[in-house]
């Protein structure tokens, strides 16, 4: 479909039917602009699953989770500002705008909350995993709703049932259950995300060729 | 015969379609952001700019990035009145198509 030319006058109904599939490959794609985020999910899910192997290789070591954090703070940082300069001229829209909001305020709230709780040695127990997964669930949820997502509100339930769990088990079982949620909550849903985005992406190729 | 609703020709415009529906789903974007998007070239985006903002549908402002200058556009209230009774004026003529 090439946009070079001004067939202005057709009115046909394959012509109007191609202004509809036009129309929406260009929405899909100013959208696209603003929520690619798949690998963020994917990130730190790999960085917590490496977080949890250090504390498996080095039970109870103060600096385990502090090095994992910071080094996940690094790439993601390092990450977004590469995508800055190879360039996305255009501003995010209030949607994205506020789901953008959510998710900095949450990294933000968890990064204050584990890191007093780790060097004041009070990030242990259920309550400390609990809290940390529903607040995952809590940005999972406000983000689905505002996406119009049931996908991520899906994520979500998970998220959250696996805070609520926590109360309920054996200390046994936090390992597994926190790799459900890294797994499936993180890793698998950012995943999901980047196939999204690379759908998107071919059938707006699609769209010039 | 009932009456067919006319659709409005600044919108109906391939390329000026394009740029209205990629400028409804951000908040601002840039000249060549648009040019990447639409596969088209600066003269042709330029020249179907320009009627865009004749008919009012969209707004632009000159800005530097640092040193380099950037043209930015955003959709206005105007267009996106628009390019929702263009779209029901397309839902009309296709009837059950949608």
């Amino acid at each position: 479909m090439t946009m070079n030319s001004e067939p202005d006058g057709g009115a046909s109904r394959d012509d109007l039917l191609q202004r509809i599939e036009l129309m929406e490959t260009m929405i899909a794609e100013g959208r696209q602009a603003t929520a690619r985020f798949g690998w963020i999910f994917v990130l730190w899910g790999l960085v917590d699953i490496g977080g949890m192997a250090l504390e498996m290789a080095h039970p109870g070591h103060i600096w385990n989770w502090p090095v994992a954090l910071t080094i996940g703070m690094a790439l993601q940082f390092a990450g977004l500002s590469l995508r800055k300069r190879v360039g996305r001229e255009c501003r995010p829209n209030t949607q994205a705008r506020a789901v953008s909001a959510i998710w900095g305020m949450m990294g933000a709230t968890l990064v204050m909350y584990c890191f007093t709780a780790i060097f004041s040695h009070q990030a242990n127990g259920r309550g400390y995993l609990a809290a940390i997964f529903m607040t995952i669930g809590l940005a999972h949820a406000a983000s689905a709703i505002i996406l119009r997502w049931p996908v991520q509100g899906g994520v979500a339930v998970l998220w959250w049932a696996g805070g609520i769990t926590c109360f309920f088990v054996s200390g046994a079982w936090f390992l597994t259950i926190f790799g459900v949620e890294m797994v499936f909550g993180m890793v698998l849903f950012g995943l999901y995300g980047i196939y999204l985005d690379h759908r998107s992406a071919q059938r707006i190729d699609g769209a010039h060729a | 015969m009932p009456d067919l609703p006319e659709l409005d020709p600044v919108i109906h415009g391939k390329l000026r379609l394009a740029v209205l529906s990629l400028l409804v789903g951000v908040e601002e974007a840039d000249f060549s952001w648009l040019r990447q998007k639409t596969g088209s070239t600066d003269g042709n985006l330029g020249a179907q700019m320009i009627k865009l903002e004749e008919a009012g549908y969209v707004a632009m402002e000159k800005r530097f990035a640092g040193r380099k200058p950037q043209t930015l556009y955003r959709m206005t209230s105007t267009g996106r009145e628009a390019l929702a009774t263009y779209v029901s004026a397309l839902k009309h003529l296709l009837g059950g198509a949608f």
